[in-house]
């Protein structure tokens, strides 16, 4: 709240320079209430508030990170998913990271696949978000309680179902699925860490993991999942 | 037993109408429409329709029939439109981005190529019987003129372009059925004399004019069905009547908000309320109550909710038909619940996991957490409404508690396969 807005760029702690982001959602209301919370470690440097122009301005700033709305009009109709996939180019560069104030599986998950790195609800807290974005700048994933939920609701939580080889796409190890559990029960990253003896980092790895996982998918019964929910 | 969702997951029925839908379309949509309809993959239906196109062309036929007579629209969307209006969600949904064919485009390049093809035998010396493609072209020219007209959208288009009803569809179809029937005659009457063929097109003409006397019942009845059709946009209406209703909630609980503004438990507390309401009419299709363990969790949730003014974020993986080990379960839940939020610390996260054994609940709160066996026995709460009424059915109970991390109350309860308990439900009702 403090000095989270202006250039801001010396003024940072000095450990790392802020995070730039461009902020796309179409109610100019809730914009400037992220605007005001996000903290110092990331700048806002671009707005958009519909598919169109977030496109646009995307495509323009090329920033580290998106903070993207689900629902937003303009395009196809197609809302934040859209905007990913007609910046599918920029995906190694640009990271995004989808914000919504709807917990349905399918809006959720359709950003996931069209290659969001994370999802968050509107509902979070000013220096969460911060947090979120800069893990996502940082190439990790960020996954809530809710999508940890879609996850295992999608991939299956049977005990004989459980991936072998790392390389397997369609079924979750027994520890991603274990580190899902957690996350869907609450746990912050570090309580994951704590509580299966691991690193943190390889809490990260196993998330990004799953996040790729089920963007490349095609599994059966996700894909069935999906077509229930009109995502595919 | 091999899934893991219950026999109550809300979605659209299990076979979709046959609709054109707009997504995923090579030319028409036909393959896709028969693919979602018939729940085959795209592929399959794609490889069986060009197989038969080679045996004399049937495939064709068939493609071109279903073209014309299978209205555009998604399937999907169709389905869930049939679907009760109280129960459907309203917020849009997403759209998958599709890549729409140029067939207009494609439909003159193929002419261009037949035609090129066609100077080019004549220039190799090859003879075309021009007595039978030139009828054979006005045929095929009259039907797409009458045609053309049966799709939809493209009907629509012409209304708005001339800004309302206008001769024009009128003048197309009848054009085009002017046009089939001097290509029908010049390809039948090949070499007849002229007399001979206005005979033999009067004689046509009555035995049609008798057909749609014998067929004008049905006619009537196909205008009666498009009545029917008129109905059920007016249940679209009704669909419309719930989003006022809810409009009618919010400004009624935001009035509230402004008149109690000084009380900042009681605004968030309605305003969680409403919240909670409003994302459920938005965004979650709801399913018929009794049939939901997932529903009924949440109506739980809600209550405790409001009774607290404490948010509680709940994840819900499966969903199951409840029964009297599953009410137990949530009876549970609601008293682990309601201790968190009164002694431990927001946020309180709530977990329901359903297998096909076991159901389990993960409560979590982030207060200092407690010894158990510092709890005097007497203490009804925990040991008695959480863990007994678990264990009486045959479940367990666990709480764990951390200084730093919160307490978390672990419930498990094992249930019957959703087969044995409708045996065992027609069981007690003999009895």
């Amino acid at each position: 709240m403090s000095d989270g807005e202006g250039p801001a760029t010396g003024t940072g702690v000095g450990s790392r320079a802020p995070v730039d982001v461009v902020l796309v959602d179409d109610h100019l209301m809730f914009r400037t209430g992220v605007r005001a919370s996000l903290d110092a470690r990331v700048r806002v440097v671009g707005e958009a508030d519909d598919v169109d122009s977030a496109v646009a301005r995307v495509r323009a700033l090329a920033p580290p990170v998106v903070l993207l709305d689900v629902h937003l009009p303009g395009g196809n109709g197609g809302g934040g998913a859209e905007v990913i996939a007609s910046c599918v180019d920029l995906l190694g560069s640009v990271r995004f990271l989808a914000l919504s104030v709807s917990d349905a599986a399918e809006d959720v998950v359709a950003v996931i696949r069209a290659g969001a790195r994370g999802y968050v609800t509107k509902a979070i807290s000013g220096p969460d978000l911060s947090d979120a974005v800069v893990r996502v700048a940082g190439g990790d994933a960020v996954f809530s309680p809710r999508l940890a939920g879609f996850v295992l609701d999608a991939f299956g939580t049977v005990a004989g179902d459980v991936a072998v080889a790392d390389d397997e796409l369609d079924r979750l190890s027994a520890r991603e699925r274990e580190v899902m559990r957690l996350i869907a029960r609450g746990y912050s990253y570090r309580e994951v860490a704590s509580e299966l003896f691991i690193s943190i980092k390889t809490v990260e790895t196993h998330v990004s993991a799953v996040l790729r996982k089920l963007q490349l998918s095609s599994r059966y019964e996700l894909t069935r999942w999906a077509a229930a929910r009109r995502l595919l | 037993m091999t899934s893991t969702t219950g026999p109550a997951r809300p979605g659209p029925p299990a076979r979709l109408p046959l609709r054109r839908p707009a997504q995923g379309r090579r030319i028409a949509g036909v393959c896709a429409g028969i693919a979602a309809h018939l729940g085959l993959p795209v592929g399959v239906v794609r490889l069986v329709i060009v197989a038969a196109s080679l045996a004399y062309g049937v495939g064709i036929v068939f493609y071109v029939f279903l073209w014309v007579t299978v209205p555009v629209g998604d399937p999907a969307a169709v389905a869930s439109y049939e679907r009760p209006a109280a129960l459907s969600r309203l917020a849009p949904r997403l759209r998958a981005e599709g890549r729409p064919v140029p067939v207009t485009d494609i439909g003159i390049g193929l002419i261009l190529l037949i035609v090129a093809g066609l100077l080019v035998a004549i220039r190799r010396g090859v003879t075309i019987q021009f007595s039978w493609v030139v009828p054979t072209l006005i045929l095929l020219a009259g039907t797409a003129l009458a045609w053309s007209q049966l799709d939809r959208v493209q009907r629509e288009r012409w209304l708005s372009r001339a800004g309302g009803r206008t001769p024009v569809s009128a003048l197309r179809l009848v054009g085009g059925m002017a046009l089939v029937g001097i290509g029908v005659l010049l390809l039948v009457g090949q070499a007849a004399p002229v007399g001979d063929l206005l005979r033999s097109a009067v004689a046509a003409l009555a035995v049609l004019a008798g057909a749609v006397i014998v067929l004008a019942p049905w006619w009537l009845r196909l205008v009666r069905e498009l009545g029917d059709e008129r109905a059920a946009r007016a249940r679209e209406a009704v669909r419309a009547d719930i989003a006022a209703h809810l409009h009618d909630s919010v400004l009624q609980t935001l009035a509230l908000i402004r008149t109690r503004a000084d009380q900042p438990a009681e605004v968030s507390r309605m305003a969680r309320a409403q919240e909670r309401e409003l994302r459920e009419w938005l965004y979650d299709d709801r399913s018929e109550p009794g049939t939901s363990l997932a529903a009924e969790l949440r109506g739980v949730v809600g209550e405790v909710e409001d009774g607290r003014a404490v948010a509680i974020e709940a994840v819900v993986v499966g969903d199951r038909v409840p029964d009297a080990d599953t009410e137990a379960l949530l009876q549970a839940t609601r008293e682990a619940l309601v201790n968190a939020v009164q002694h431990g610390r927001p946020p309180v996260s709530l977990y329901l996991e359903v297998a096909p054994d076991a159901v389990e609940v993960f409560v979590r709160d982030r207060g200092d957490g407690f010894d158990l066996d510092t709890v005097p026995l007497d203490r009804f709460g925990v040991r008695e409404s959480i863990m007994g009424r678990v264990r009486r059915r045959g479940g367990t109970a666990s709480v764990t508690s951390h200084p730093d991390r919160g307490t978390e109350v672990h419930l498990r309860i094992p249930v019957r396969a959703a087969g044995d308990q409708a045996a065992d439900q027609s069981r007690n009702g003999s009895a």
